[in-house]
């Protein structure tokens, strides 16, 4: 039941990983006139139209994870410990913190991303956005090398 | 007061005030209760570890959640005029600060 919860996870972070990719470089670099490359279509996408689906995803993925939790907490830790990998082990405890703190920006994000867009909170709405595609970013690299250090379904 | 102005107002303060409680929380522990997994017992407040390891990783989200909870409620009764000078900058520059000094706290891992 947790590997099928894992895997689950892993889905939702991926599908987070696309939508917040595709917002944060339509919101750096918005495409100005109708794009012919793979690089100019990738950004050339209406970033307010991903906020919802932003939202839904962080927080499915964010449950699936702290359900999971208790588990890496019990069995994973100790592994790693043994293992002697202490920055995995910090990257993992920073990634448990930056998850509760992409959770908590999400009111303000979405707020800020509300249509229709309040010009005097672009710069704002630019910075939070990349700051959580760093987390979800950063979270997924993470969760992905901590989760081979054990091996799936080890 | 402007509804929709007070509910970007109020998400800016629950995003903030979190993200800073949050970090307190962590830091000085202050989890409002703490869960052993082994044995699926949640206790009021921080207790050692008992039958295996102790989780506080989700009284610290509680913690942070009810000073959020405080802050939004003080913050319904502020005067549009003052509410006005909170700017959207605090809803990035708290949890990047944030974000930093957790990379701070946590740097024994990396420096070992």
């Amino acid at each position: 039941m947790l590997i099928a919860l894992l895997i689950v996870h892993g889905l939702f972070a991926v599908a987070l990983l696309g939508a917040i990719t595709h917002q944060t470089a339509a919101t750096w670099l918005p495409a100005r006139k109708q794009a012919g490359s793979f690089g100019g279509r990738f950004r050339a996408v209406g970033a307010a139209g991903y906020t919802n689906a932003i939202v839904a995803l962080y927080a499915c993925t964010f449950v699936l994870g702290a359900i999971i939790y208790p588990e890496f907490r019990m069995s994973i830790r100790g592994v790693l410990e043994e293992l002697e990998v202490p920055a995995a082990m910090g990257a993992f405890e920073l990634k448990e913190h930056f998850a509760v703190i992409g959770l908590a920006a999400l009111p303000a994000y979405w707020s800020l991303w509300r249509q229709p867009l309040a010009e005097e909170h672009g710069r704002a709405r630019k910075a939070l956005t990349s700051i959580l595609a760093f987390i979800i970013w950063w979270n997924f690299l993470v969760g992905h090398v901590v989760n081979n250090f054990r091996g799936f379904g080890a | 007061m402007n509804r929709p102005r007070s509910a970007a107002f109020l998400a800016i303060v629950f995003t903030a005030v979190y993200a800073f409680a949050y970090v307190i929380a962590v830091w000085q522990n202050y989890a409002l209760f703490t869960y052993h997994p082994a044995t699926g017992a949640l206790a009021l407040g921080v207790e050692k570890p008992h039958d295996g390891p102790a989780m506080y990783w989700f009284g610290w989200m509680a913690t942070a959640g009810l000073a959020a909870a405080g802050a939004c409620l003080i913050a319904c009764l502020v005067p549009e005029r003052y509410a006005r000078r909170v700017g959207s900058g605090c809803s990035w520059t708290v949890p990047l600060g944030v974000l930093f000094f957790f990379a701070y706290l946590l740097r024994g891992y990396f420096l070992r």
